[in-house]
């Protein structure tokens, strides 16, 4: 005779045997807000797994790019974006280059970071290359070590960049604040978040 | 002399100034010896970083990266590179401007706001893929340079993701194993080796090298076994980022994990110095975590 599956965990069982189940966690504005930032479609996603499989991050950690996928197609924005995860993806485009629906993972993964800092869900070191950039111009500023060694060479002290001629930042500034960036940045570190 | 020199609008992006300035200085010096003369690119500022800053608001990385292009076309010059994740925001969004009228249009509402507007009339190229055009400069151009050939040495290379993938937007041909920069490496009579999983990440990108070192280490520690295994001399690449996360990265992976490979990492512009007879204090190499020394002695 035969038995049914048991899984030995009642509320999982409910789950399997309702075929109708759903959940109000679902937002479908999710996968097209997805879309229209990626300018991918993330919709296509059949779940075959090659990008995982190609993820220099997934062998050592528990980011699954192609649970994010499904995150996407399912609108499980919450699930999503509170992942500290979604932050592990080094961005490096090999899922993109062989996923076999043309779909680019990658920048499913920026677009959904993007939304996670509307919620101000974002870890700090992000914020602080914000204010760096706003402040310097660069994500990475120079300091003494370098500009000796810069002499040495026979270059300026300061690269002819916004260091050599710092009167482009307010440039770089006007630009960041027309989107309110380095006040949400500065806001965010201020009340301690992530 | 000037005269045949082609004229290129150079973006630093922040790594290459304001850590490894030889890569900087080599690239100039070796340019104008293949008759690319580079000229500074003033006010331009971070690209901004592809990872670190898109993450957080791709708009405001368009709009960044939209301002430093105008520089250029301001200039009306091409501009050209040495860093994959400059590639990545500066070819991308130059690409994505010119071909998306509602991002465009976007940016230069905000553009006007600094009197700025993004018109799309240049171009922008990585310094290796001027190399390598037979059109602009060529293998044997690079060859004929040569004054101190870097013979008996084993070289790796390391693409790094951002100049060619994702490989249906570039147009750089096989992203699986490509073979390019290995002729531009043998071109300075070095002997290129291919090691396994050669294509894959460093371990910086996408900001993870600030959000969980550990975790971008391994990836890096991960291919300096490959490295080892097949007895490279050097690694070398094109970007100052890979450049940083070998380099000073084998400094902290001997720290946190233990392990130590001395492995001399060094940016193309660099080598091809070394070869044209730049002495390693002109490439300041020793700002570099891994002592050059064992790699520099098969060659001085």
């Amino acid at each position: 005779m035969a038995t049914d599956k048991n899984y030995g965990n009642p509320e999982l069982e409910n789950k399997l045997r309702d075929r109708y189940y759903y959940t109000t966690d679902s937002n479908p504005e999710f996968l097209e807000d997805v879309k229209t930032l990626s300018r991918t479609i993330a919709h296509m996603c059949f779940q075959c797994g090659t990008c995982t499989g190609s993820c220099p991050s997934a062998p050592r950690s528990s980011y699954r790019i192609r649970l994010f996928m499904r995150r996407g197609v399912l609108g499980l924005e919450q699930e999503a974006l509170n992942d500290p995860d979604l932050w592990l993806c080094t961005t490096c485009y090999s899922c993109t280059d062989r996923c076999p629906r043309d779909i680019a993972p990658t920048d499913v993964i920026m677009a959904m970071r993007n939304l996670a800092f509307k919620y101000d869900i974002v870890p700090r070191n992000f914020l602080k290359t914000v204010q760096l950039i706003y402040n310097t111009g660069h994500g990475v500023p120079n300091n003494d070590v370098n500009r000796a060694a810069r002499v040495k060479l026979g270059l300026t002290a300061d690269p002819p960049t916004t260091h050599g001629y710092p009167e482009f930042i307010p440039g770089i500034q006007k630009i960041m604040d027309h989107y309110e960036m380095k006040d949400n940045a500065d806001r965010i570190l201020a009340e301690g978040g992530q | 002399m000037a005269g045949n020199m082609r004229q290129y609008a150079f973006f630093l992006g922040c790594i290459a100034p304001n850590r490894y300035p030889g890569c900087e200085s080599a690239a100039i010096k070796t340019s104008a010896k293949v008759g690319l003369e580079l000229l500074p690119l003033k006010g331009a500022g971070c690209c901004p970083a592809p990872g670190a800053f898109g993450s957080i608001d791709l708009h405001v990385w368009y709009a960044l990266a939209a301002r430093n292009i105008v520089l250029a076309e301001q200039m009306n010059m091409d501009i050209t590179l040495i860093c994959n994740g400059c590639y990545k925001s500066i070819w991308e969004v130059n690409h994505i401007l010119k071909h998306n009228d509602e991002l465009r249009d976007g940016v230069n509402e905000v553009l006007k706001e600094v009197d700025m507007e993004f018109k799309g009339s240049i171009d922008v190229w990585h310094l290796a893929e001027l190399y390598y055009d037979p059109k602009i400069c060529g293998v044997e151009k690079i060859a004929s340079t040569v004054t101190r050939p870097l013979t008996g040495t084993k070289i790796a290379v390391h693409y790094g993701c951002h100049l060619m993938k994702p490989g249906k937007e570039r147009h750089f041909g096989d992203t699986e194993n490509p073979m390019w920069i290995e002729e531009l490496v043998e071109a300075l009579g070095a002997e290129a080796v291919q090691y396994r999983n050669k294509m894959q990440c460093c371990g910086a990108g996408g900001g993870v090298r600030g959000y969980d070192i550990t975790h971008a280490l391994d990836i890096t520690n991960e291919k300096l076994i490959n490295l080892q295994e097949v007895g490279a001399d050097a690694l070398t690449e094109v970007c100052p980022f890979c450049q940083l996360q070998y380099d000073r990265g084998q400094v902290e992976i001997e720290e946190k994990f233990g392990q130590k490979y001395g492995l001399p990492v060094l940016h193309y512009n660099e080598l091809l110095g070394l070869a044209q007879g730049m002495s390693p204090d002109e490439l300041a190499l020793d700002l570099h975590g891994v002592d050059c020394k064992p790699f520099l002695e098969k060659i001085l």
